[in-house]
C-alpha cells in the first residue's frame, strides 16, 4: 500500500488546522453560511436532514487496518456506532456535530485519512478494481496508475473549480468491477501487440438525470503519456463545459453536444499543444509509486489446501460462503474473499464500529494489512490463504460479516435515501430490506443466480439505479413515495442503460414486482442465462406484462 | 396549522421553533394558525446566523390526538431514519412520536421546496 511521505502529513495537518479556523469564523459569525459552506464541502462535510454528514475518501477504496480501526473509533465518539460505504469505495458518517468535525479531520491525517475532494467541483476519488494485486485476470495494478491520479490531482490549481465534480474510473482487468463506462473519464488498462501497456480512453459516460454509457475516444493510449491527456481533456472540459446550468455542466453533455469524434479531436488538439516533459509523469517517480504496491510478501503454496477442502466438504454453510464470496486469487493457495455488507435487515453498505474492527483484526492476522471497499458496497480481504478461509469464515460469520449474497439478489446498492439524504425524494433503504427479505432463501438466491438490485431515492443515481439489471428509482407523486423499475442496464463491462418498465409503483409493491420479474425470468431463461442475458434476449414485455397485467 | 424549524448550525440537529427559542423535540414546537405571526418568527430565525441554517414552515395535519408535518420528508426529520428506530429524535418514544408514526398525510415539504427555490 502507498505510504504517505512528510509533505503528505504535513500537509494534512495543515489542511485540517484550516478547517479549524474556519468553523471558529463561522461559528463566531465571522464567516456567513453562504461563504463557509464551499469551504466545508471541500472537507467533505455536508449538512443533512438529521446531522451534518462526513464523507471520507477511500484512495481507490484500499483501507489499511489502522486506518479501519480509526474509522471504528470515529464511529463509536462522534457518530451512533456506525458508518456507511458508498458506491464510490468512500465511507460517511451521517451524525456528525460541526463542533467536532475539525477533531475528527485531526484524527483522519494521524491515519493518512482526510475527506478532501470528496464534493465539489473538482476531480474526485479514482474509482479502481477491489481485487487489484490480487486477481490473475489483471494486466498490471490499477492501483499504481489510481495513486498516480491521487497525486497528480489533489488539490491540482487548475482543476480545484471545474464546471461540474470529476470522476475517474481506472481497471486493468478485462471484466469491469468499476462501473469504468459509466464514469466521467473510464480508464480500461490493455496490452499492445507488442507487449506494451495503454489505455482505451472513455469519456463522457455518467448517471444522474442524463446517463450515458461512454464513447472512447483513444484506443490505445501509452501508459506513460497519461497526465498530459487527461490534462488535455480536462482542459477542453474546463474551457467549454456548461457552467450556466447545473444539469447540464458534466462532461458528458459536452461530450455528446459535441459528438466524441469532435470532442477527441479537440483534446488531440490541446494535447499537442502541452509540453510532455513537463506534463507526464517521470519515469523515476512512477518507479517510486509502484515498489510501493510491489511489495506482497506471499508465501510459495501447494494450489490445493487439505483444511479448506475438508471444511468445504463438511460444512454446508462454508461451501456456500465460498462458491459466492470467494474468488481466485492470482497466487496459489491463496483467495480473495468478498465480506458482505447486505445480510437480511441490514442497511446496504453499513458496518458497525465491532465489524468494522473484526474486518481490520482479520486483515491482520490473515491478510496482509490489506481491505478494499467495493463500489457495491461491500469489503473484500484480497488476500486470504486458503488453508486460513475456515477460521476467516468462522469469525466473519460470527460477526454478521459472512452472507453468503455477493451478486446475488440481495446484494443489492443502496443510497441513503431520504432516510438521511437532503436532496433524496423518497427513501430507500427500506427498499432494500424489502427485497432482500422476498429473497431471504438463499437456495433460491442461488437458483435464481447473479442479479444486481440497485435503489437510488432521487434522479441523481448515487444508487446506481441506471446500470442495474433491476434499477429501482424512488420519485415523489404529490408527496408520497413512489417508485420507477427499469431492467437492462449494467455497469459492467457489458455497460448499458436501462429502459423503464412501466408506471412507478408505490413502496408496498416494489418486492412483489421484483418477484415477478424474477419469476418471468425463470420462466423464460436458457442454460447458463443470467436475469440479463435473457432480458436481453427477450425485451422488457414479457417482463412489463408479469408486473402489470394483473393489475388491470 | 404550521411550525418552524432549521437545523442548529453548531451540530446539524433538527429543531423547531417556541417562543423565541429553538427547541428539540417536535411536541414542543409552537403551533401557528395564522400568516403573519410566522412569517415574523421566521423573520427572527433568520435573523440567528450563528445559531440556526435553513429556517422555514412546515405544515401540519391533525393525527389522532396530534399534530403532525403533513409531509413525510419533514416526519423523517422530526423522527429520525426509518431504518434505525432508536437513532433520532424518536428513539425517546411517547405519545408525539407515535403520532407522527402513524401520520399518513401526504404532501412535499412546501417549506423546503422553497428553500430550494430561493437557492
Amino acid at each position: 500500500m502507498y505510504q504517505y511521505d512528510l509533505i503528505d502529513k504535513e500537509f494534512l495537518v495543515d489542511r485540517s488546522n484550516e478547517f479549524r479556523g474556519q468553523v471558529a469564523r463561522r461559528l463566531a459569525g465571522e464567516l456567513t453560511e453562504d461563504q463557509f459552506k464551499p469551504l466545508r464541502l471541500m472537507n467533505g462535510l455536508y449538512l443533512q436532514l438529521h446531522a451534518y454528514m462526513l464523507r471520507i475518501a477511500v484512495p481507490y477504496g484500499s483501507l489499511n487496518p489502522t486506518q479501519m480501526r480509526r474509522l471504528a473509533e470515529i464511529a463509536r465518539d462522534y457518530d451512533k456506532g456506525y458508518g456507511h460505504f458508498t458506491t464510490r469505495q468512500n465511507i460517511q458518517f451521517n451524525w456528525i456535530k460541526l463542533r467536532d468535525a475539525p477533531d475528527i479531520l485531526d484524527k483522519l491525517a494521524e491515519v493518512d485519512l482526510h475527506a478532501i475532494q470528496t464534493s465539489g467541483n473538482c476531480i474526485r476519488n479514482t474509482t479502481s478494481d477491489p481485487y487489484a494485486g490480487a486477481t490473475a485476470e489483471e494486466i498490471d495494478d490499477p492501483r499504481v496508475w489510481s495513486e498516480v491520479i491521487r497525486q497528480w490531482s489533489t488539490l491540482h490549481p487548475e482543476f480545484s473549480f471545474l464546471p461540474r465534480k470529476f470522476k475517474i474510473a481506472i481497471t486493468a482487468s478485462a471484466k469491469d468491477r468499476t462501473a469504468a463506462k459509466v464514469h466521467d473519464i473510464g480508464l480500461l488498462l490493455r496490452q499492445g501487440r507488442d507487449g506494451s501497456h495503454g489505455f482505451e480512453v472513455i469519456v463522457g459516460g455518467g448517471q444522474g438525470r442524463t446517463p450515458y454509457v461512454g464513447p472512447t475516444i483513444k484506443e490505445f493510449l501509452p501508459t506513460d503519456r497519461l497526465l498530459s491527456y487527461l490534462e488535455a481533456i480536462l482542459r477542453v472540459y474546463n474551457r467549454h463545459g456548461r457552467r450556466d446550468n447545473i444539469y447540464k455542466a458534466r462532461i458528458k453533455i459536452l461530450v455528446a453536444a459535441l459528438g466524441a469524434e469532435e470532442f477527441a479531436r479537440q483534446v488531440e488538439e490541446e494535447w499537442e499543444k502541452i509540453d510532455a516533459a513537463r506534463a507526464d509523469l517521470p519515469a523515476g517517480e512512477l518507479g517510486r509509486i509502484r515498489a510501493a504496491f510491489a511489495t506482497t510478501p506471499f508465501e510459495t503454496l501447494p494450489v490445493r489446501s487439505e483444511a479448506f477442502e475438508t471444511a468445504k466438504a463438511n460444512d454446508s454453510a462454508f461451501a456456500r460462503f465460498v462458491r459466492n464470496n470467494v474468488r481466485a486469487h492470482k497466487q496459489p493457495g491463496y483467495a480473495i474473499v468478498e465480506v458482505s455488507l447486505k445480510a437480511q435487515e441490514q442497511t446496504p453498505g453499513d458496518a458497525s464500529a465491532e465489524q468494522m474492527e473484526v474486518v481490520a483484526d482479520l486483515a491482520e492476522r490473515y491478510g496482509f494489512n490489506d481491505v478494499r471497499v467495493t463500489h457495491a458496497q461491500n469489503l473484500v480481504l484480497p488476500h486470504v490463504k486458503l488453508d486460513d478461509l475456515p477460521t476467516v469464515f468462522a469469525a466473519l460469520q460470527a460477526s454478521g460479516l459472512a452472507t453468503p449474497n455477493i451478486d446475488l439478489i440481495s446484494d443489492i446498492i443502496a443510497c441513503p435515501g431520504l432516510d438521511y439524504c437532503a436532496l433524496a425524494n423518497a427513501r430507500a433503504i427500506p427498499i432494500a430490506q424489502d427485497i432482500a427479505r422476498q429473497f431471504a432463501d438463499p437456495d433460491r438466491a442461488e437458483e435464481v443466480g447473479e442479479l444486481k438490485i440497485k435503489i437510488s431515492g432521487c434522479i441523481n443515481a448515487c444508487g446506481h439505479h441506471h446500470v442495474a439489471h433491476i434499477g429501482v428509482l424512488g420519485v415523489d407523486k404529490k408527496g408520497e413515495e413512489f417508485y420507477q423499475l427499469s431492467l437492462g442496464g449494467s455497469g459492467a463491462e457489458d455497460a448499458s442503460i436501462g429502459k423503464i418498465l412501466g408506471p412507478a409503483l408505490p413502496a408496498d409493491r416494489v418486492a412483489s414486482a421484483v418477484d415477478q420479474l424474477v419469476g418471468a425470468y425463470l420462466n423464460v431463461r436458457a442454460d447458463g442465462e443470467r436475469f440479463l442475458d435473457t432480458y436481453r434476449r427477450v425485451g422488457l414485455e414479457p417482463f412489463k406484462e408479469a408486473v402489470y397485467a394483473q393489475a388491470d | 396549522m404550521k411550525a418552524i424549524t432549521a437545523n442548529r448550525l453548531i451540530d446539524g440537529d433538527v429543531v423547531f421553533w417556541k417562543s423565541g427559542q429553538w427547541v428539540e423535540r417536535f411536541g414542543d414546537a409552537e403551533l401557528f394558525d395564522s400568516d403573519e405571526p410566522i412569517e415574523a418568527a421566521v423573520a427572527v430565525g433568520k435573523s440567528q446566523p450563528t445559531v440556526v441554517v435553513d429556517v422555514y414552515p412546515i405544515d401540519l395535519v391533525e393525527s389522532g390526538d396530534h399534530w403532525a408535518p403533513v409531509s413525510y420528508r419533514e416526519r423523517i426529520r422530526a423522527l429520525g431514519p426509518t431504518n434505525e428506530l432508536t437513532h433520532g429524535k424518536q428513539a425517546e418514544g411517547g405519545d408525539v412520536v407515535e403520532a407522527l408514526r402513524q401520520a399518513s398525510g401526504a404532501a412535499r415539504s412546501t417549506g423546503r421546496v422553497d428553500l430550494i427555490r430561493r437557492k
